[in-house]
């Protein structure tokens, strides 16, 4: 296996989140897709540093950061949206409501 | 010791099929009319990614994906939506009408990036034998990472702060 097919991979992950978020009308469906743009920098990030750099684990330590910031932004969001399903009473929600 | 990386063919067998059960699963979880499934799914995919970063050799790194994704962010968003998709109209259509702008968007991004990574780093291997990488990670985000480390610890406190700031229920609030 070279480095190019783990790239390839993390790059159809990353594109398939782009079409996620941008056809999903769910904000739910929208914040899987984002995590979905998160793995695949993921895997860039150690499939780069197991090529390349196998004796220092830099892409390791960033990968982690990347969830840790990743894991803020779900439980931040997922709050937010449960403060917008409570105001919306049971009605169905949507992404036009954020318009303002 | 020999690894899977040293058997080029069982190394490609086990790629294919983590790659073709990640890309089923990312289909699902960005065109599944019910939002459960998309969640099962994706829970599904970030358990495979999990075990692409094992194929990789990045062990802690795989670790702390089935810990934070599957068992974290996974379960809380199966609650959100266990707890408020069903009184919020579940049936209504679950995608837009921009797949067409979607789908050029994606195209463009996934063959610019494939063209350009494949045309880099094609001829890119390793002979480097996969071994514990925790300890060097531990020397590492305590050394030369000390300050992004503490720093993210603040931006965890600050997303704890915000959820509890989001999730108390105020009176007044419903109006």
């Amino acid at each position: 296996m070279t480095l190019a097919h783990y790239l390839c991979l993390g790059a159809v992950l990353f594109g398939l989140g782009i079409f996620g978020a941008l056809t999903r009308r769910n904000v739910l469906g929208i914040l899987m897709s984002v995590e979905l743009m998160f793995n695949a920098a993921n895997i860039n990030l150690v499939a780069f540093n197991r090529f390349l750099y196998p004796d220092r684990p830099w892409g390791h330590a960033f990968s982690l950061f990347v969830m840790a910031i990743a894991a803020a932004e779900a439980v931040v969001g997922l709050s937010i949206l449960l403060a917008i399903y409570r105001n919306a009473k049971g009605r169905p929600v949507r992404v036009g409501v954020l318009n303002g | 010791m020999a690894t899977v990386t040293h058997m080029p063919l069982l190394s490609a067998i086990v790629f294919t099929i983590l790659s073709a059960a990640l890309l089923a699963l990312v289909l699902v979880v960005v065109r599944s009319s019910n939002i459960f499934h998309s969640a099962v799914a994706l829970t599904g995919a970030l358990a495979i990614v999990a075990a692409v970063f094992a194929f990789l050799g990045a062990d802690f790194v795989a670790a702390s994906q089935l810990l934070i994704y599957v068992g974290g962010v996974m379960v809380i968003m199966l609650f959100v939506i266990i707890l408020f998709q069903q009184s919020a109209g579940s049936n209504a259509p679950q995608t837009n009408e921009q797949w067409l702008t979607g789908f050029f968007a994606a195209g463009t991004v996934i063959g610019v990036l494939v063209c350009a990574f494949w045309g880099a780093y094609s001829k890119i291997t390793t002979a480097h034998e996969p071994g514990p990488t925790t300890a060097a990670l531990g020397r590492l985000l305590l050394g030369d990472l000390a300050v992004p480390f503490e720093v993210v610890s603040l931006v965890l406190l600050a997303a704890l702060i915000g959820a509890a700031a989001f999730g108390t229920e105020r009176p007044g609030d419903h109006r």
